[in-house]
Parts: structure tokens; sequence; C-alpha cells
């Protein structure tokens, strides 16, 4: 009754045509390209391998096996546990919050010196050049890290030049040139949320904070880190869910002994030609980011509203 | 105290011009490689300043082909999103405040799903979704850009939706009340009302849900199917093989981006201009009022400069031409060979005399043969040299051969350097 | 001009969840008439207004436009036309076209439009100030437009939500004189929503007193002011020195009362409470400031008593003198200034008086909370 008089309010305000034209927009948006394809996806990950003809047929059963692949390997391997899977998935989490680390630290002083600083043309084109790379494709950006970060790159050329070293160093396999472009890729992920918080902090706090003899460690720890607090935690979030979900840069910057965990979904859905065994492997990154992302906000006291600001 | 400023002072602008030079160093390398001849994109050394890399680039079939299916699948997406995020935004106002945080949750949450989960549901549901009508593979739900749009538009409307809902924000729904009080229908309201004042968020949103599908890897790598995108060919390119022409495309990529950018600020500070003034945006832009314009507007003097610069380059390319300087890199490169080639058999020779002197048991390798595979190192010719190159260009440029290298030249219209390198010992 | 029609709104509750905002509204509105709600902010009256515009649905009763029954009827088809508090000009249209909007959604030609807004721009004294943008005109322009583009759609009814409370001082007294000419003009009947008495008392024809959704009195302006029908009104509507206490005695019209801290004190009973105050009742006693006078003798009376000078403030044309009565009680006297020297200094003993017919008794009840 009570949802009766909600779509009589609902309709009476919109009228009919446009009413159900904005209903049936959001319901195609969320049943058919949210809701429905993930649990699909979800329902795919417990089915066997089969070839399409045997689809839906006798033996298209529920099973687990995809995931017990990833924890415990292919039956009869000589170890008791998916080394290989496992390893690469934490080795990307770690790398995920690596890089969600080195953004916020890079990022904080610049976000809250255009923050506090009162607008003006130079910030403007401040601005202006941290929303520019952003524009230019992700797989270029990767790949100008390539240009500088490789054998005969810009870096190991220079250093040979000068003399520093004597043959050239490895950047790719090091990760510095992944870890570099994953952090070049989401900066500006990381600093336009904590610079929309900064904006708005009153500077008079800061000055009195300042005026009581506060020293300016102490000013950002006690005054402005807590305030750009849900800034802070929705740059993180975004920074470390794209960066374990990022596969561009590691199949261009990823050494050839580091695999991505993206990377072996990838080979799943496309060398391997397992969809199912991809599917529960994208469900287990998918979940695990989730409860990841869940539990620091929940540690940070910040509601999911506060993302995307 | 005042030298606690200075100091502080410093090191701001010392962490700005690193933090800077990191978000823009990139660029920049990538874009001067697009004018370095060298077949392998570098910067150092540089050799040639050559434009033919954009040839290549204007040649090359699968880039235009994955240019034009960007476009027909950005169009798509823009048309998707922007109508998803707006109805997406419009309803978030509206809906039973019980009902709102969840709601919000899941239309945000594509942003936070990994674009691989989303391009791998969106396959899989529509794949399972062809079985379960019976149909053909070769129907629209296989269709590369179908499910491409659908993947992208998924997760682009919540971007759509988060722009709509900033401006909705500011949205007096007063408004709409007094136009329904005064006699307009819901549509007319809408029409009237909303949508002039939606217009600014829609034309970005446009350009952000355009520009993000693009730019898409992660989605589109599961979803193209028969239609790989530019971004799709460019991955391929940058994992398979590079040549310069992926930087003369970075560069005009960048150079685009920095003319929009820049007329966008050029336009947000004429509107500025126009409130501070007080004055009707159209009288400011009226009439011929250039000095005015350029007045403390920055970034129009250096739009203008662009424009200059990039006219006279334009001019300058096409008058133009590198073989000279390539043949004179060549003649160099190979003078500079036969003189480490000496030097090495000299070396060796000397290293000969001396071990003959100690004992006759040791190896000689008198014969000067390919010096490449004996050489002391790839870090000696390292220099002048990608690793690739290097290989094939040793055994070509046989030392008792020298006469011969500057007749080379008369091909070198039509070959770049590597060409010119396989050209060498057919000439033999 | 056409001449208004009624409004009249039977038994009208509405209901937000569990919250009542208006309970049992009766209120008759005439046609041609200035009629005013007037109460502190959050009393319903705008929800009133609201379900008069069509924009809220009551969830009782009905709502009746020139004797039509409104229920079901959107806002866009109703004889009304509603200027909103924030005036919600249309802030990318021209003055013009914000003008005849009422015109271009029913599909007028822009000949006609253009015709009908020159005509408009004249009667508010705007001419050729059509093509600008409602930003580009001052608070009491863009006043004056909101009113012109209600009155283009030629309603019945003009309702007006606290339309002058975003002016200063000087525009809001100006403009009330102003709206009152035009409604005399136009001859249609304005229903006008404010928590500003003094704007209701100057234009008004009639006004409702409202106090957390209940009507309390309806009534003129002089009404309301001098015969109060609760002691939510007398509270509110100007100021008043109260006096609680117990009916002592009753004679006529005249009560006395035996006051908690000022001793004993007659006064009439207001009107709506004749008949129905007993003896023994608790009761308000409720005397202006500018009812009290300074007495010429000291002679015990009951319109009498004393108190002390705390402070004064002189406002030019009257003097407000604060005193202190008898265990603390605060008072307030306004004596207006004849040019004559002052007949007060802080820490004087005074004793005040009162004609008792100017003063009122109500049974015990809520005050305004100041």
């Amino acid at each position: 009754m009570k949802v009766a008089q909600l779509f009589r309010d609902y309709f009476a305000k919109n009228g009919i045509g446009l009413g159900s034209f904005l209903l049936v927009a959001v319901l195609f948006w969320v049943v058919i390209l949210i809701v429905l394809p993930q649990l699909s996806m979800l329902d795919f990950s417990f089915r066997h391998h089969l070839p399409p003809p045997e689809m839906g047929g006798p033996k298209d059963t529920y099973t687990i096996e995809h995931y017990k692949y990833l924890v415990l390997g292919a039956p009869g391997a000589d170890t008791t546990y998916n080394v290989v899977d496992l390893g690469v998935f934490g080795r990307t989490l770690l790398a995920a919050l690596f890089v969600t680390i080195l953004d916020l630290v890079l990022c904080y002083p610049l976000a809250y010196y255009l923050g506090q600083s009162r607008g003006g043309g130079a910030i403007r084109i401040l601005v202006l050049l941290l929303i520019i790379p952003y524009w230019i494709n992700e797989i270029l950006r990767a790949f100008a890290f390539r240009i500088i970060f490789g054998e005969s790159g810009l870096i190991n050329e220079m250093m040979l030049a000068m003399g520093l070293i004597s043959d050239p160093v490895d950047f790719i396999r090091a990760n510095v040139a992944l870890y570099a472009g994953l952090g070049y890729a989401y900066i500006l992920l990381m600093i336009f949320p904590i610079y929309n918080v900064i904006e708005s902090l009153d500077r008079n706090q800061i000055e009195a904070a300042r005026d009581m003899g506060a020293p300016w460690w102490r000013i950002h720890w006690r005054v402005v880190i807590p305030y750009a607090k849900p800034g802070i935690s929705s740059g993180c979030t975004m920074v470390f869910m794209l960066s374990a979900g990022a596969l561009a840069a590691p199949q261009i910057l990823g050494g050839p002994s580091s695999l991505w965990f993206t990377q072996i979904i990838y080979q799943w859905f496309n060398t391997g030609g397992n969809w199912p065994r991809g599917a529960a492997f994208a469900i287990v990154l998918l979940v695990t980011c989730i409860i990841i992302v869940l539990s620091m906000m929940r540690l940070f006291k910040v509601k999911i509203g506060d993302i995307g600001k | 105290m005042k030298t606690n400023n200075i100091l502080l002072k410093f090191i701001l602008g010392a962490y700005l011009v690193v933090f800077f030079g990191y978000l823009l160093g990139p660029l920049v390398v990538m874009s001067i490689t697009a004018f370095n001849s060298p077949s392998f994109p570098k910067l150092t050394p540089w050799e040639c300043l050559t434009f033919e890399w954009f040839d290549v680039l204007a040649h090359d079939e699968r880039i235009l082909n994955g240019i034009e299916n960007s476009f027909v699948i950005g169009i798509g997406t823009v048309i998707l999103s922007v109508i998803m995020g707006l109805a997406g935004a419009l309803l978030l106002t509206q809906i039973w405040p019980k009902l709102r945080a969840t709601y919000y949750t899941i239309v945000i949450a594509p942003i936070l799903i990994p674009g691989v989960v989303l391009g791998i549901s969106t396959l899989v549901f529509w794949d399972r979704m062809s079985i379960m009508l019976g149909m053909s593979s070769g129907g629209i739900l296989h269709n590369g850009i179908f499910l491409t749009i659908l993947g992208q538009s998924t997760f682009i409307a919540s971007y759509c939706m988060l722009v709509f809902i900033a401006r909705l924000q500011r949205f007096d729904t007063g408004l709409t009340e007094a136009a329904l009080d005064l006699g307009a229908t819901q549509v007319q309201a809408f029409r009237k009302i909303l949508l002039p004042f939606m217009k600014p968020a829609i034309g970005s949103a446009a350009v952000l849900a355009f520009l993000a599908s693009f730019e898409n890897y992660n989605t589109t790598t599961f979803t193209f199917g028969k239609y790989p995108t530019l971004t799709i060919e460019l991955a391929q390119k940058v994992r398979y093989g590079i040549n310069p022409s992926i930087s003369a495309l970075a560069f005009i990529i960048i150079a685009l981006t920095i003319l929009g950018a820049l007329a966008h600020e050029i336009y947000r500070r004429r509107q500025q201009l126009a409130l501070a003034n007080g004055a009707p945006v159209a009288a400011v832009s009226g009439g011929f009022q250039l000095p005015k314009f350029f007045r403390g507007n920055p970034a129009a003097i250096i739009l203008v400069l662009l424009a200059l610069g990039g006219a006279s380059t334009i001019w300058f390319a096409q008058s133009y031409s590198p073989n000279a300087c390539k043949m004179d890199v060549r003649e160099q490169k190979q003078l500079l060979q036969q003189e480490r080639i000496k030097a090495i058999r000299e070396k060796r020779q000397l290293e000969q005399q001396q071990k003959q002197h100690q004992g006759p048991d040791v190896f000689s390798g008198s014969k000067s043969g390919s010096p490449a595979t004996q050489s002391p190192g790839k870090g000696a010719f390292g220099n002048v040299f990608a690793p690739g190159n290097l290989d094939k260009s040793g055994p070509a440029a046989k030392p008792d051969e020298p006469a011969k290298s500057p007749g080379k030249g008369a091909f070198g219209d039509v070959f770049s350097p590597k060409n010119l390198d396989q050209a060498a010992p057919k000439e033999d | 001009m056409t001449k208004g029609v009624d409004v009249d709104l039977e038994n009208v509750w509405i209901r937000f969840g569990d919250f009542v905002a208006v309970r049992e509204a009766n209120v008759n509105i005439k046609g041609g008439e200035f009629f005013s709600f007037l109460g502190p902010s959050g009393c319903g009256k705008t929800t009133i207004l609201r379900s008069v515009s069509g924009f809220l649905e009551p969830s009782e009763g009905t709502v009746r436009i020139g004797g039509r029954d409104m229920t079901g009827i959107g806002p866009n088809k109703r004889p009304t036309a509603l200027i909103f508090q924030n005036l919600a000009l249309f802030p990318l249209m021209k003055i013009w076209e914000n003008i005849t909007f009422s015109m271009e959604v029913k599909g007028a030609s822009k000949a006609e439009r253009r015709k009908r807004a020159d005509e408009l721009l004249e009667m508010i004294a705007l001419p050729d100030q059509g093509e600008k943008l409602p930003s580009e005109l001052s608070g009491g322009q863009k006043q004056r437009v909101a009113i012109a583009r209600a009155l283009c759609a030629e309603p019945d009814v003009l309702l007006l939500d606290e339309p002058l409370s975003a002016l200063d001082l000087k525009l809001r007294q100006h403009m009330r004189t102003e709206l009152r000419e035009i409604q005399q003009r136009v001859g249609i009947t304005f229903i006008y929503i404010t928590h500003d008495q003094g704007e209701a008392l100057t234009m008004s024809d009639n006004v409702a007193v409202m106090r957390a959704g209940v009507v309390d009195q309806i009534g003129s302006g002089h009404t309301v002011y001098n015969d109060p029908a609760t002691p939510f009104v007398a509270s509110f509507v100007g100021e008043n020195n109260v006096f609680r206490g117990k009916v002592k005695s009753i004679d006529g019209d005249m009560a006395l009362i035996s006051t908690n801290r000022t001793g004993e004190l007659l006064a009439r009973i207001a009107t709506t409470a004749q008949g129905t105050l007993k003896v023994g009742d608790p009761a308000m006693l409720f005397v202006r400031p500018e009812a009290l006078n300074i007495a010429p003798d000291i002679t015990p009376a009951p319109n009498r008593f004393a108190a002390m000078v705390k402070h004064e403030e002189f406002e030019g044309q009257i003097y407000n003198v604060f005193l202190e009565g008898s265990e603390g009680k605060e008072i307030k006297m306004s004596l207006v200034n004849i040019g004559t020297e002052r007949q007060s200094a802080e820490g004087m003993n005074l004793t005040l008086e009162y004609v008792p017919e100017q003063a009122v008794v109500l049974p015990a009840g809520e005050l305004a909370s100041e």
C-alpha cells in the first residue's frame, strides 16, 4: 500500500511519460548492466568448463573446482597449495597497497597546497597541468614509461653517459617501471578527492592552530588530516581498487617474472580458454577488493556516500 | 623564522618541480621521440629530426580502423551513459529515503569494480543470454561493438551520474514547481527548465564519457570481439613491437588535449570576466576585442603561441627533408663502427701478440669475420644502436667495404634506417 | 479586472508520516481579499499554501477554489499562481521570457508574448528591461518580475510565500505598499504567508494566526491585535507583558486576576473566553507596553503596580523602558516621545497603570517562544 502510494506520488511528480522513461533507463542500467551480469558471472564461476554443445546438458552441474584450483592447484600437482596463483594474488594486493601509499604520500602535499592557496591564474594552470595527463590514453602513458625505463631508455642512457653505471639497469624486471607507471596512472584519482575536501577547510582553523603554537606536523595531524579523511579514504579506495584491477600497465610494464592477478584472469579467458575458471578468479578478485575496501572504510569510519565526491 | 620560510619555499618549489616532472616528463619524452629517426622510440642519442613516423601512422590500416571503431563505440557509449547517468541522478533525488543508500551503493559500485571484472561479466552474461535465447554466435549479442558499449556504459554512466549529481545539488527544485504552477506540464518543465540547467553538465559528462570510452582498455579487452578499438590496437603494438609511430600518435593526442584544455580554460575565463563585469556573456564575446581578451588571460596567450608554433611546424615539416641528415648519421655510424672494429682488431692483435709471447696454446680468432659476436659487449655499441638493430647491422657493415656506403643514400628517400640496414648486404 | 474567487479549506489535515503538519484547518477566504497566514517558522503555513497551489494533497479534508473541489488537480491545472520565497525566476531565461512563461507553455506566439510582456513590464515600472537576465536585476526588481510572471498566468488566486523576506528593511516596507496597490488594482484574491506581523497587519484584510499546525485565530488585523483568541496569539502578534495567575472574580466582561507576583489586577475578558472563563481558573493577563503609563500618584488600585526602572532604550518616537516588578518580574513599557523631559531614570521606583479595558484576560495556555 505504501509502495503504491510511493509510485503514485512519483508519477504525479514526473508525469507518466517522463516518469516511466527515467524508471526504464535506471532499471536497464541497474538490473541488466550491473546486477545480472555480476550474478551471471558468479553462477558461471561454479560451472564446469564445457564445450558449448554440452552447456545446459546433464554435465552442466555446479562445482567449486575452479575455486579449489586457485587454492590447491591442479590435482596431482607436487605442492599442496597453488603457490603460483596465490603468490601472484598476494603480490598483486601488496603491490596495489604500495602504489596506493606511494600516491598518497606524493599527492597529499600538493592537494594541501592547491586546496589552501586562494585560486589565482597560476593555480588554475597547475590544475590544468594535472588534468592533461589524465586524458592521455592509459596505454600511451604506460608506453611513455617504457621509453623512459627501458633497457636503452632515457634513464639508462643518461646514467651510462654520466658514467654512473657501466651496464644498463633492468628497471622493467625490477618492477620499478610498473610501480612508477601505476602510480602515475592514478595520481589524479588521489589528488582530487583530497583537494576537494581541503579546499572547503576554513583557513582560520589552521591559523588558529598555528596561533596556539602547534608545529606544522601537529596542525596536519590534528586539524587537516582528520578533516580531509573522507577525501583521503575516497582517493585511497579508488587508487587501490584500480591498481589491483589494472591490466594494461602490468602487461606493458611488468617484468617477465612478475604477473599481475588480472593477467592470469586474462590468460584464462584468452589463451587458456577456460572461461568459468577466469570468472571464478575474477569473483575472488572482486570479493577480496570489496572486503578490503569495506574494512578500510570501517576502520577509518567513512561512508560509501563519500566516495566519488 | 625568515630562513625557515625560505627553506620552506625552496622545499615546496623542489617538490612541485619533482611532482610535475613526474607528471609531465613522460609525456614530453614520448612526444619528442616521435621526431627522432631511430626505429625504436628513444630520446638519446638524437639522430635526425624526422616526420616520417606521422606518415607511417597515417598509413597504418589497423590504427585507422581502430580509430573508427573507437568513435562508433564512443558515440554509443556517450548516448547510453548520459541518458542512464541523468536518469540515475534524477531518481536519486526522488527515491524513497530508506532505499537511497542502497541505491547509491549499487550505482556507484561500477566505478570501484575492476574493469576486468566488468568486461568478463558483460561477456559471460550476454554469451549465456544468447545461448538461452538460442541465438547463433554471429548474432548481435556477440557483436563486439554492442558488448563494448554495454560494458563501458556500465561504469561510465556512474561517472556521468556523479557529474549530474553535482550539478543537481545546485538546482532549485522551486524552479520546476514554479513552471508547473505557471501551467507547464511535467515534460514541458523538464524540457524548458531542468534540461537547460543541466546542459553544461550534460556537455561535460558527454566529453568525459567519450574520453573514458576512448581510452578504456580493461573492459574492452574482453568484449571487443572483431572490432578492436584504438586502445586495443595500441596495446597490441606496444606489447609486441614498438616503433615511434605510436609516439607520433601520442604527440597528436597530447597536442589535441592541450588545445582542448586551453580552449576550455579561455572560455571559462571569459565567462568569469563577464560575470565579474555584470554584463551578459554575449556582450563580452561579441565584437572584436582581442586586446582585452588577452589581458590577464595567460591561457589565451599560450593557445595562440601554440597555434603559431603548430602552423610553423607543419610548414617546416613540408619543406624539410631529413634524408641528408640520415645519410650523415648513417655514415657516421659506419665510420664509428669501423673505428671501433679497427680498435678491437688492433687490441686483439696486440693481445694475440702478447699471448703468443706468453704461450702458443691460446685460441686465436684473428679473422675479422663477424665482430659483433665477439664484441666486448653491447655496451660499446649501446650508445648508438638499439639492441635489436645491433645484430643486424653488425654484419652488414663489413669493414672492408667502406667506400660503397655513401651510395646507399640513393635509397634514403624510401627507407627507414631499419630498412637501410637490411638493404645493405644486398649491395655486396 | 476579474473579481477574485473564494478559497475554502474544509477540515484540512496534512500529515507527513507520523508528523501532523496541519491539524483540522477550516478557513474561508473571500474573493478579492488580501488574506495572510501569520505564524512562526515551522507552524505549517507554507504547507497550507502548497496544498492550495496543488503541490500537496491534504491527507484529509478538501480545498475548494471558487467552490470547485481541487482534489486530484495538479498545480499546473489550478487557477492559482505562486510567488516563491526565493522567487524562483528562471535564471537562464530573459526577463520577458520569464514573465510570459505561462503563455509559452500554452503555445502562444512569440509576438503575442512580447506584447503581453511589454504591458506587464510597463505595469511593474520596468520598461525596457525585458532583454536582461534575472541575475542582472536588483532584489526589488526581481520581486516585481516575479509578481508580473505570476499575474501573466491570469490566476484567480495569487499565492505569496514570504516573498519579501530576502529584501532589506527599506525595500520591504516599500514593497508592502506596492503589493497592496497591485492587489487592489487587479482585484484577485491574494493569499500571503509571513512570519512578520508587521507585513500581515499592514497589508491584510484578514489574518489567520497559526501555531504548530493549528489555526488559532482568524480575523482582521485589528481584532487579532486587540482581541486575541489565545495566549499564543496575544504573545506572537505584537509585544505583551504577561501576568500569570488565577481568576479571583468576574464582573460582566471584566475579571480580577490574582497574579503570582504582581498582586491583583483587573482586565477585560477576551471575546472568545467570555462565558467560559470561571472563577478559580488559571488565567493570563496581557498588557501591551504601549498601554502602560506612569501613574500620577502612588495610590494602590487594581490597574496599578510598582516597578523599578532597569534601563531605557530611546527609539526616536518612543522610549522603551525596561522595569523590574516585585520578585524580579520583567516588564516593558513604551512611552511616546512628546518632546517633554524624561519622566524616568534608571533606578527610579515607579507606579505604573493601564486602562483595564485595554488589557486582556485569557485562559492560561501556550505562549509564543521568543
